[in-house]
């Protein structure tokens, strides 16, 4: 009787990892976002850099706006993933490593639009604040919110098997959520040299140019657009990672029984 | 993950390639703690209570003249004078008003009419706030260089006048 695999099976097909069918990470929907990526990428580049007039104030560092807000809404949107992703995986029944692996996947491309907003953000403050950083309420905390994801995507990489990674990295991932909101709030709640929203506030007043307004909006869709298809590839990679390492596991124990019995 | 690669030999020593990767996250993690610590720092030390405002300076707890402050205020029509390497200007904010002397040229899109926090301290003897840095603030308002209203420059000197950005 051969006893039950130790691992639980990944939920990819096996004909992902051993080259049958469907070899790669690309469907046909994946394709139809990476083109609708590039269209608006395209016109973010003509709306951004053409079209869009320059800031009384700003003057043309004003087009930045156009990747370093859009980076930051999807950076939060993507941690919101994760968190939903990572609560999914806690508290269903079947505690889908699908789950996690979207948690983790949208992770890494939270901290990598993070890492660009707060690149970004910097070439701004020095055009118009004339220094790159400085430590107010709104830097400092999205500063420790990009540190608190980094270490959540280290968490993940400690070894153990997938379940042991799925439910810890969860953990933190629920929690760090929490950061959000104190970012968000953090220009109404203390006095910082960075400005309140101009879109999402509570108000609802929008005090911005109408066509620079539609670029901002033209950017939120590109990398919106940008952030599924990279989500999509990027945890079908993991599949195949967690199906590689199961299938090692599983070649490592049928070599020692093998050893055993001979 | 424990290693189940079979055995080659009683003397052959167990791999350790797993245990090396380990180290990486490891190391990764102890320099998130850290770099959390002196945020964390920072950030109780510094960015609760960023600045002063000009009517607060000598008045508001933790605002007192002997101390370095961050001072924020309008930068007034009319008063920014280049003396040397130094500018010279004055910041007003709820109809106080304070003289500042800024040791080099304010960068950014520093000009008259608009908010800025300075950093330095307060020399009583000549009654004007020595600063060190000035940062410009910016207002959540984006508006086309070409279209600018009459209204608006309006407002915006009415701003200047008030000393409320």
């Amino acid at each position: 009787m051969t006893p039950p695999s130790p691992t639980r099976a990944t939920e990819a097909p096996a004909e992902q990892v051993d080259g049958g069918a469907r070899s790669g990470t690309g469907t046909f929907a994946t394709r139809m976002f990476g083109i609708a990526t590039l269209v608006t990428m395209g016109w973010l580049v003509a709306f951004g850099l053409g079209f869009s007039p320059a800031d009384r104030d700003q003057e043309e560092a004003v087009r930045i706006m156009y990747v370093h807000v859009p980076t930051v809404w999807l950076a939060y949107l993507a941690f919101t993933v994760t968190a939903a992703c990572s609560g999914l995986y806690l508290f269903t029944k079947k505690h889908s490593l699908g789950f996690d692996r979207f948690a983790g996947a949208s992770a890494e491309i939270g901290v990598v639009f993070m890492a660009l907003s707060l690149a970004t953000g910097m070439l701004w403050g020095k055009l118009t604040w004339g220094v790159y950083w400085q430590w107010d309420a709104r830097l400092t905390t999205t500063a420790l919110l990009f540190v608190s994801y980094v270490g959540y995507l280290a968490v993940r990489g400690l070894g153990g098997s997938h379940d042991q990674r799925a439910k810890r990295s969860a953990i933190i991932g629920l929690l760090a959520v929490l950061e959000i909101p104190l970012v968000h709030w953090s220009v109404r709640l203390w006095r910082s040299l960075h400005q309140e929203a101009t879109v999402l506030n509570t108000n609802g007043d929008v005090d911005m140019d109408g066509l620079m307004l539609f670029s901002l909006f033209v950017g939120v869709v590109a990398f919106t657009l940008l952030y599924v298809w990279l989500l999509l590839h990027r945890s079908r990679v993991m599949a195949m990672e967690d199906q590689l390492d199961d299938q090692g596991l599983d070649r490592a124990i049928d070599a020692r029984r093998a050893e055993a019995t001979s | 993950m424990t290693d189940l690669s079979p055995r080659t030999g009683p003397e052959t020593p167990s791999p350790a390639a797993g245990t090396k990767r380990k180290w990486l996250p490891m190391i990764v993690i102890a320099g998130v703690l850290v770099a959390g610590g002196v945020i964390v720092t920072q950030f109780l030390r510094s960015a609760v209570d960023y600045y002063c405002n000009v009517d607060e300076v000598g008045t508001r707890s933790g605002c007192d003249v002997n101390r370095r402050l961050r001072v924020q205020g309008v930068v007034q029509r009319g008063t920014v004078r280049s003396a040397g390497s130094d500018t010279d200007f004055v910041i007003a904010f709820n109809g106080a008003e304070m003289a500042v002397s800024y040791d080099g040229e304010p960068g950014g899109i520093f000009k008259e009419c608009i908010p800025v926090v300075v950093h330095g301290h307060f020399d009583t003897a000549s009654d004007t706030f020595l600063g060190d840095r000035v940062e410009v603030k910016h207002s959540d308002e984006y508006v086309a260089v070409n279209d600018e209203r009459l209204a608006e420059s309006d407002a915006l000197a009415d701003a200047c006048e008030t000393g409320t950005p």
